[in-house]
């Protein structure tokens, strides 16, 4: 097939990044009153990373199906049922200022100019790193959820589970579920810091019923539960991982060898909690601002999910994290905003639509926010980053190196990563972000003296060859030549 | 390793580091290398550690390998019939 | 706070250089700048020392710049990763062919050792070319820095040397009621000299103005590319005879993909975004000319801002009207001339006779 560069930027209503539960929400709204949406997802189809569907090839049975797995059917039909265009396996890889969407694909480049632009691009894992974290073997939460729920990968013969959040009893479970070992679950948050939460979902009743059922199962298989631990090594021992685990408090990690524990298993699965992802916002420079228990840095927004930039709207835990149930009503009150914007509804309609939006979500988000506290950065968690630890991993910068650099002047992130080569690698930070924010804080005294990278496009590394299309010598439009 | 409420009804060829390996069609490529004993799919760039997958979900960019010559985030690819995949030397 | 024998305003590789010298002249000197030195052209260029790409009439000049450039050792005492390696300038079209051979030669009657070679020569100095180049002009006095890291090893050295580095400071006014000058920021503050140095790169038409001198100044916004780090696929430095590629590989596998193509911007925003035809073009043209990167990935694009007069040459020597006033900058890949035009402005400043002329800036005054 020839690839061709689309020169033709295609004008639309709106342009919705991201099918996950916010942006399948926004864009079937804004389709449904009568806008001309256009849905862009780099995968497959929708769903997101929390409903990510198994390989149309292969055949669940229906021991398989689960309340997450129905949800998830259910969006997409929903989706390919409505009138929105969809676009997957599009890559977004630049917006402008104009707000031109410009994807790359397998066929080639294509670009949108949308009267209004709704993000959903989720959330990051964040993972604080430790020596040995880049070990083949050790893997983020979210990527064993992908391995278990989409793909019926069991991660090894046996994994250690860590971090916090309830992705952690959730992976565990998910493990045992499907016939595998798990050697430990070594949980950042302690005993109290649970109960501290459990009054908060109880507003959700059916998930904590859940959640214990896992708890229940999981100590019935023997599986030993370490609250209030952290991961502080990872070494390599034969075919499986040997990992060192030590306590975890408020007041930091305590490194005192007695208080240390062992513990094997063939891969580590370990997620410090979601982080908003901001490289779009920042791209477009929206501004942001720092909340610790909406996950970190978020764009700031107005009550109905418009960001700093006009026309710009934003759903889901891009825009701060609250989980799944939350994300479909932040989805349709940006989809509404959208519209109203747009003159496409009317002040009354959309103020009232609107409100029953908000009440329903303010019944999801309590335990969403449960859920975020447990998830929330832990700044004493910079202890386990040593100094011989890869901090920056595209770029294999070390900490001590970090370290080094702010004292000799470094005092925001992009001098930092100017000087270091942090963040300029092909991850442009995702993986490393927190962490150097983390740590850079911890000298200048707050996230907003620290800042943030400023967001670059491409937003991922683009395949030459997708770029470039075919394409013969002459065709290249040559602009003036430079003078003698 | 396979979980037991599914059945995968069809399979493809593809050939890593040269070896002819069966995976089932729709597979993540990054799956396959996993499953298939491939954790070490490239090396970093200045100390040479082993790296292989680690998000999953095309963020991390640590499961780069070449598949037909041109450099893929493995996670990203899904297992065709006769892709010619390789893990990174350099 | 004393007065100052030398205040240099704008801390790119201008100013850097000409604070550098200065003060090994005893001068007491301090240097200021809007943000971190070295961070804007002088952080984001494509680190190309070239011949082949120089205007002719500055040939003279960049060849001592590549020499302090390849010695950083002796002056600058620091590392900006500078790589000495072949330059080829390339034709793949019969009229390229035409332009190659006249640009070469006005470059080689200004001293620059170029010679126009074969399409299998070529290929023998460069086997990753694409096979249907027709000639090339080489050069053996090419190469590259990592030019990010020249930020730090100015401060290093200035630092080191007594030179006073006054970051974060915005001019925004400049006094001369005194004898001395008075350098103003938004916040108040001030810095007094009794001589300055304008170095500002693309803001020195602000810069001026500030002084009440009107000289119309260009703001390039330069487009780079950088890929992620591939198998080696190039060993020289390449450019074509149309002048809009420059292409190198890096030690960490990484390849840089520049030649000037615009992208959007301004002296006020700096660099924006980049035009995707443009992005489209210029790697267009990398692939045109090295087969092997199609199976590589591009991983950032960045604005790099260049400054440039009406006549293309830079201007060195006095603001016009004020004996303690000088202005350095505005020069077409001034990063390779850079540290020894700040050599001849040192020289100028202390009352001797330049090694090599210098660029009356009158010459282009509007008013």
């Amino acid at each position: 097939m020839s690839k061709v560069i689309d020169d033709n930027v295609q004008k639309i209503d709106v342009v919705v990044l991201g099918a996950g539960p916010a942006g399948v929400a926004a864009a079937t709204i804004a389709s449904e009153h009568g806008a001309d949406v256009a849905i862009i997802d780099e995968n497959i189809s929708g769903g997101g990373q929390i409903y990510r569907a198994p390989p149309k090839e292969y055949e669940t049975h229906d021991s398989f199906k689960s309340p997450e797995s129905y949800e998830g059917d259910r969006q997409r039909n929903y989706l390919s049922n409505s009138k929105v265009k969809t676009y997957f396996n599009y890559r977004v890889w630049s917006i402008s200022q104009e707000l031109v969407v410009s994807t790359i694909s397998a066929n080639g480049l294509k670009s949108w100019r949308p009267k209004a632009l709704i993000l959903a691009n989720g959330a990051l894992e964040r993972i604080i790193p430790f020596p040995g974290w880049t070990l083949p073997g050790v893997m983020g939460l979210a990527a064993c959820t992908i391995l278990l729920k989409s793909q019926f990968v069991l991660p090894g013969r046996s994994t250690v589970v860590a971090g916090c959040g309830p992705l952690l009893m959730s992976v565990a479970y998910a493990i045992v579920k499907a016939g595998g070992n798990v050697s430990a679950i070594v949980d950042l948050s302690s005993k109290s810091e649970w109960v501290r939460v459990f009054p908060k979902m109880l507003s959700r009743p059916d998930l904590l019923l859940q959640g214990m059922k896992w708890l229940w199962k999981l100590k019935n298989e023997g599986i030993k539960i370490y609250n209030g631990y952290t991961v502080t090594k990872s070494e390599k021992d034969n075919d499986r991982l040997a990992i060192t685990i030590a306590p975890f408090n408020h007041s930091g990690v305590n490194t005192d060898p007695k208080f240390q524990k062992l513990v094997e298993g063939e891969c580590l699965a370990i997620g410090h909690g979601l982080i908003p992802s901001t490289e779009i916002t920042r791209l477009l420079k929206a501004k942001h601002k720092y909340d610790l228990l909406k996950g970190g840095w978020v764009p700031v927004i107005d009550d109905e999910f418009r960001t700093s930039i006009p026309n710009v709207f934003i759903a889901g835990d891009a825009s701060g994290i609250s989980g799944a149930f939350s994300a479909v009503h932040k989805g349709r009150i940006a989809g509404l905003s959208a519209l109203r914007d747009l003159n496409m509804i009317s002040l009354k309609e959309s103020k009232h639509k609107i409100n029953n939006e908000r009440n329903l979500l303010n019944k999801t988000e309590n335990f969403g926010q449960a859920a975020a506290y447990l998830m929330r950065s832990r700044p004493e968690l910079i202890k386990t980053i040593t100094a011989e630890t890869i901090v920056c991993r595209c770029e294999d910068v070390f900490r001590a190196e970090i370290d080094e650099t702010i004292v000799s002047g470094a005092v925001d992130m992009n001098q930092l990563k100017a000087w270091t080569r942090c963040g300029m690698g092909p991850c442009q930070g995702r993986t490393c972000a927190d962490s150097i924010e983390a740590i850079l804080t911890s000298v200048v005294g707050s996230r907003e003296l620290a800042g943030q990278w400023t967001g670059r496009a491409p937003l991922r590394p683009i395949p030459i060859e997708q770029i470039i299309g075919d394409y013969s010598y002459s065709d290249i439009p040559i602009p003036e030549s430079a003078p003698l | 390793m396979a979980g037991n409420n599914v059945t995968r009804n069809s399979y493809v060829t593809v050939t890593i580091d040269g070896c002819e390996i069966q995976a089932p069609a729709g597979e993540i490529l990054a799956v396959t290398l996993f499953v298939n004993g491939y954790r070490t799919l490239k090396y970093s760039p200045r100390i040479k550690e082993p790296r292989g997958f680690f998000c999953l979900m095309g963020s991390c960019q640590e499961c780069v390998v070449l598949v037909d010559e041109t450099i893929t985030p493995a996670c990203q690819k899904l297992v065709q019939e006769g892709i010619i995949v390789k893990t990174i030397k350099i | 706070m004393g007065i100052y024998d030398i205040a240099v305003i704008g801390g790119g590789v201008m100013g850097c250089s000409t604070a550098l010298h200065i003060s090994r002249k005893k001068l007491k000197t301090v240097i200021i700048d809007s943000g971190a030195l070295c961070r804007e052209a002088s952080g984001t260029n494509a680190g190309t020392l070239t011949l082949n790409m120089t205007r002719a009439a500055l040939i003279p000049y960049a060849i001592k710049g590549w020499e302090l450039w390849n010695s950083t050792e002796q002056w600058l005492y620091g590392d900006v990763g500078t790589i000495s390696v072949n330059g080829l300038s390339l034709a793949f079209t019969e009229r390229e062919e035409e332009l190659l051979i006249k640009r070469a030669e006005a470059r080689k009657a200004m001293g620059a050792p170029i010679e126009i070679v074969s399409s299998k020569k070529a290929q023998q100095l460069e086997p990753g070319l694409r096979q249907s180049v027709r000639s090339a002009a080489w050069c053996p006095k090419d190469g590259f820095t990592s030019a990010y890291l020249t930020g730090h090893a100015f401060r290093k050295v200035l630092n080191n040397e007594g030179v006073q580095i006054q970051e974060y400071f915005k001019v925004n006014k400049i006094d001369n009621e005194n004898k001395y000058f008075l350098i103003c920021n938004e916040n108040g503050e001030f810095i007094k000299s009794k001589r300055i140095v304008l170095a500002g790169g693309v803001w020195l038409e602000y810069m001026l103005s500030l002084l009440n001198i009107f000289i119309p100044i260009k703001c390039l916004i330069n487009q780079l590319i950088i890929t992620e780090r591939v198998e080696p696929v190039m060993k020289t430095v390449l450019s074509i005879a149309n002048g809009l590629l420059s292409l190198k590989q890096f030690a960490n596998g990484t390849v840089l993909i520049g030649g000037g193509w615009q992208g959007i911007g301004d002296t006020e925003r700096g660099g924006v975004e980049a035009i995707p035809k443009n992005l489209v073009g210029n790697i267009r043209l990398a692939c045109h000319t090295i087969p092997k990167l199609r199976f590589g990935r591009m991983a950032r694009v960045w604005l790099g801002l260049e400054a440039e007069t009406s006549d293309a040459l830079p201007i060195i020597g006095n603001v016009p009207g004020f004996d303690d006033a000088y202005v350095i900058g505005s020069v077409h890949s001034g990063y390779t001339s850079g540290p020894y035009m700040g050599w001849l402005l040192s020289q100028f400043i202390t009352g001797k006779e330049p090694d090599m002329p210098l660029f009356d800036p009158s010459r282009l005054l509007t008013q």
